[in-house]
């Protein structure tokens, strides 16, 4: 993943001052006229898919820069005068309003539509300001004419320098990495720049100047006067805060944030003192900016939406704390993932954040090179104490030494491995949708990038003997391939348990993807198996130091950690899957597709292996024996309920057993993370596991009544009595997004 | 002008930059794209210019001679302008076409001759 390329507006027309203009009216008119109807004359290249994208010009719906006949008179500037004197309620107003605008540009919005619409901030930052001096209100009038008052020239003025500031930061950090333009955040600064070459302590001393002032003023009204002042005091901690950005891995410090998080209740209770000035804002300042889109509306978000914005981007951006020690791949992606999953999804800023912080410079948190970070992760799966990682250590230097050709293999690997193995945590920080779509491409690269010739060489150079199997074949461990087909499988998973979370299956689909959502993980339990069996032959083999002993037991540990996690997993989705068999075959389960529809089963389960369909590891199923299992063709509904009442009860103990894990594992050091609120996080998602574990047993107990119920009445064939919902991802009836349980309730119809 | 020479005429000047005038007295710089037969126009790359509001003006003139508003005076004042990419100009809305040249020495000549 690389930060968007931007396509910026080139900024300014450069002419050559020998230009001149011929005037071609009378040609050009007595030219187009001799054209026929529908005749175009234009550019080879120029598609009218494209002139479909024009502007209109004279058109109020597209043309921003079009004025009415009323507004004709008045032009462009709005009557408003900055100049004019404001009542402290008018201030506090204007403060909150403004403030209300930032968050919703934080929230995606765009300038134009927000910020931008504020004619104080446009007289401050139009024309571009060359320096401080430059950014004052009475730009542009005659300094001795009119003077600014104070409470605007001094207060105001200095908050919102520091507001354009903090928005400098927030720009900066989140184009300087991957995120989607319009969807996650809008960019676009319609040629305009947010003091980003004004230093942050020159406003920061602004306020506090601003401080004091308000401090001496005995002619406001007390409470209004300190409802200004915790206004001022909120944008100086804001702004010192996000200066600070990734120098958190140096600082580790949050205390600013903190102290922005306790005055959000303040700035809450003294807002009903601000007065609003409407005709301090308007939309019409779009015609003025340097924009190809047509003219939009202005966005309103209340107060208290842009303080519960403000207020969880301060909480993550705490507990970003909490993910910058290094204690190995493991940890480290739980704790990613956990923050990351948070809902609502951290802002645009923290996620952009969280990815430089993952890795910059080819350095993870801050401390730990990518090569080594690769190595851990390998050496805690598939190659504890091994020599294809020791002997990039040794100082060999003989060409001929197989050592050296294993260090010159492994470097060719962490060459084309880091940056996709470092993506699977960075692709956590996109949006949900985003992380689907990404997975599903990178899953490709992983199939690609698994290399069982590599393994093989270095199989060679490392002398491994063979493992016999059982049956007298005999394999080789393949260590690097192994891990690469681990890390696939869980995209696998990923891709699949999105798919619950984004509501992107119909109700028909479920019983088949949880069928294969099951399927996945078994084959990732064999694997897991295989790779376990290799490192107890190798440790066999070599009988380890104790040392090396230390370093296997926490491999196990690793391995019966996933197993357990893998086991859970797969339980829950074969008792699902068992459930959903039940309400289909008794044509209980809604369906999206009407009886007429195009789709069938068959179309639609090609359609979700479309991601697959170059994977050669793990094999696709064909559709009919996808068929087959899916619907569990020839077992009776006795086995099936008997299947789903007996996963049921194996997915609650082995979630118990993951809930008691904990999130986090011992590193080499014997350390462990220590971040209470991510647990705290990790361990409620468990629990929403968990409910919907009871959820499901619940409904499997009314669906085998009813199916009973039936049988005794005789009429096995009709539809049960029931009345069937599967509750909306994000819903309070669905436990846990990854896990559409359905609600079934005994029906009306007697 | 038959409709061939038309079309040959219209040709040329695809790709070269042109200034369209707008009945609002907006100047429209852009690319020169695409036309028909009610002389529609589009631009790419487009930059809309406007010129100077009366207010704008005012604040200049006070500034150059705040004593002497009342005389008339020579002011300078530049035409505002933003970045706005491809527009399509409708016919009806255009007052005046030019085209943006480099003058080679031999234009320049015949410029001259014809003044």
């Amino acid at each position: 993943m690389l930060p968007n390329n931007q396509g910026r507006a080139p900024t300014t027309r450069i002419v050559s001052q020998s230009v001149v203009p011929r005037d071609i009216t009378e040609k050009f008119t007595q030219a187009a006229s001799k054209l026929k109807t529908g005749q175009l004359v234009k550019d080879e290249y120029f598609t009218l898919f494209e002139a479909v994208g024009a502007l209109e010009i004279m058109d109020s719906k597209m043309d921003s820069g079009y004025l009415g006949p009323e507004e004709n008179r008045q032009g462009l500037d709005d009557d408003y005068d900055v100049l004019r004197d404001l009542s402290p309620g008018e201030v506090v107003g204007i403060m909150d309003e403004l403030l209300c605008h930032e968050v919703a540009w934080h929230m995606g919005h765009p300038l134009s539509q927000t910020l931008f619409t504020s004619l104080y901030l446009d007289k401050l930052l139009w024309p571009v300001p060359r320096s401080l001096e430059d950014t004052h209100f009475g730009r542009g009038k005659l300094s001795g004419d009119k003077t600014e008052p104070e409470l605007v020239h001094i207060v105001l003025r200095a908050y919102c320098l520091a507001l354009v500031k903090c928005c400098d930061f927030v720009h900066t950090r989140v184009t300087r990495e991957f995120y989607y333009e319009e969807e996650d955040f809008s960019t676009q600064l319609y040629n305009r720049e947010l003091l980003s070459h004004i230093d942050h302590g020159v406003i920061g001393n602004l306020l506090n100047r601003a401080i004091s002032w308000i401090d001496e003023q005995d002619t406001i009204d007390t409470n209004l006067n300190s409802a200004i002042k915790t206004r001022l005091e909120f944008r100086h901690e804001f702004l010192f805060s996000l200066q600070q950005d990734t120098n958190i891995l140096q600082t580790r410090s949050v205390d600013r944030l903190e102290t922005c998080l306790l005055m959000l209740p303040t700035l809450k209770e003294s807002s009903h003192m601000g007065q609003p000035v409407p005709e301090a804002f308007s939309w019409k300042i779009q015609r003025k900016l340097a924009s190809t889109v047509p003219p939009r509306p202005m966005v309103r978000i209340s107060l208290e939406d842009a303080l519960a914005h403000l207020k969880r981007l301060c909480q993550d951006g705490i507990h970003l704390n909490q993910i910058l020690d290094y204690r190995g791949p493991y940890n480290l992606r739980v704790a990613i993932w956990t923050i990351l999953s948070r809902k609502p999804q951290p802002s645009v800023y923290i996620r952009s954040l969280i990815q430089t912080i993952i890795m910059n410079k080819s350095i993870i948190l801050g401390t730990v090179p990518v090569k080594q970070f690769l190595y851990d992760e390998l050496a805690a799966l598939v190659l504890p104490s091994n020599i294809l990682l020791e002997a990039s250590l040794d100082e060999t230097e003989v060409p001929s030494d197989p050592r050296f050709q294993i260090a010159q293999y492994m470097d060719g690997f962490v060459r084309r491995f880091s940056q996709p193995f470092v993506d699977t945590f960075r692709s956590a920080c996109l949006n949900r949708c985003r992380i689907r779509r990404t997975v599903c491409h990178t899953i490709v690269d992983w199939d690609n990038l698994q290399m069982e010739d590599l393994d093989e060489q270095l199989r060679t150079l490392s002398e491994e003997p063979p493992l016999q199997l059982p049956n007298g074949d005999t394999t080789y461990s393949y260590p690097l391939s192994s891990w690469a087909y681990h890390h696939k499988l869980i995209q696998f998973r990923l891709i699949l348990q999105l798919g619950f979370e984004l509501s992107i299956y119909a109700p028909e689909e479920l019983p088949g993807m949880y069928w294969y959502l099951s399927h996945i993980c078994s084959t990732h339990l064999g694997h897991i198996d295989r790779i376990r069996t290799f490192i107890v032959s190798a440790a066999q083999r070599s009988r380890p130091s104790l040392a090396k002993h230390a370093v296997l037991r926490k491999s196990f540990l690793l391995f019966d950690r996933l197993t357990m996690q893998i086991v859970a997993i797969d339980a829950l989705a074969i008792s699902l899957h068992a459930l959903y068999v039940l309400l289909s075959r008794h044509k209980t389960l809604p369906t999206a597709a009407s009886s007429q529809a195009y789709s069938n089963d068959q179309f639609r389960y090609e359609l979700r292996m479309k991601p697959f369909l170059h994977i050669t590891l793990p094999e696709l199923v064909p559709y009919d024996e996808y068929s087959r299992e899916a619907t569990l063709q020839g077992d009776s509904d006795g086995i099936v309920m008997d299947r789903a009442t007996k996963a049921i009860g194996e997915a609650r103990k082995a979630w118990e057993a993951t809930l008691s894990n904990g999130p986090f594992l011992e590193d080499s050091n014997g350390e462990k993370p220590n971040a209470p609120a991510l647990e705290e996080d990790w361990t409620r998602d468990v629990k929403d596991t968990m409910r919907a574990c009871i959820g499901a047993s619940i409904a499997i107990e009314t669906v085998k009544k009813a199916i009973i119920a039936n049988r005794k009445k005789g009429d096995g064939a009709q539809p049960l009595n029931l009345q069937v919902t599967i509750p909306e991802a994000g819903s309070k009836a669905r436990w846990h997004d990854w896990w559409a349980v359905p609600q079934v309730q005994p029906g009306m119809k007697t | 002008m038959d409709e061939q020479q038309a079309v040959q005429y219209l040709e040329s000047l695809i790709g070269q930059t042109l200034r369209v005038h707008a009945t609002d007295t907006r100047v429209f710089v852009g690319l020169f794209k695409c036309t028909d037969a009610a002389r529609n126009i589009i631009l790419s790359n487009t930059y809309e210019y406007r010129y100077p509001t009366a207010a704008t003006v005012r604040d200049a003139a006070l500034a150059a001679a705040p004593e002497n508003l009342e005389e008339s005076q020579n002011l300078k004042l530049n035409m505002t302008s933003r970045f706005i990419g491809l527009v399509v100009v409708p016919g009806q809305h255009i007052t005046r076409i030019e085209l943006e040249e480099t003058p080679q020495p031999s234009r320049v000549r015949e410029s001259v001759k014809a003044s």
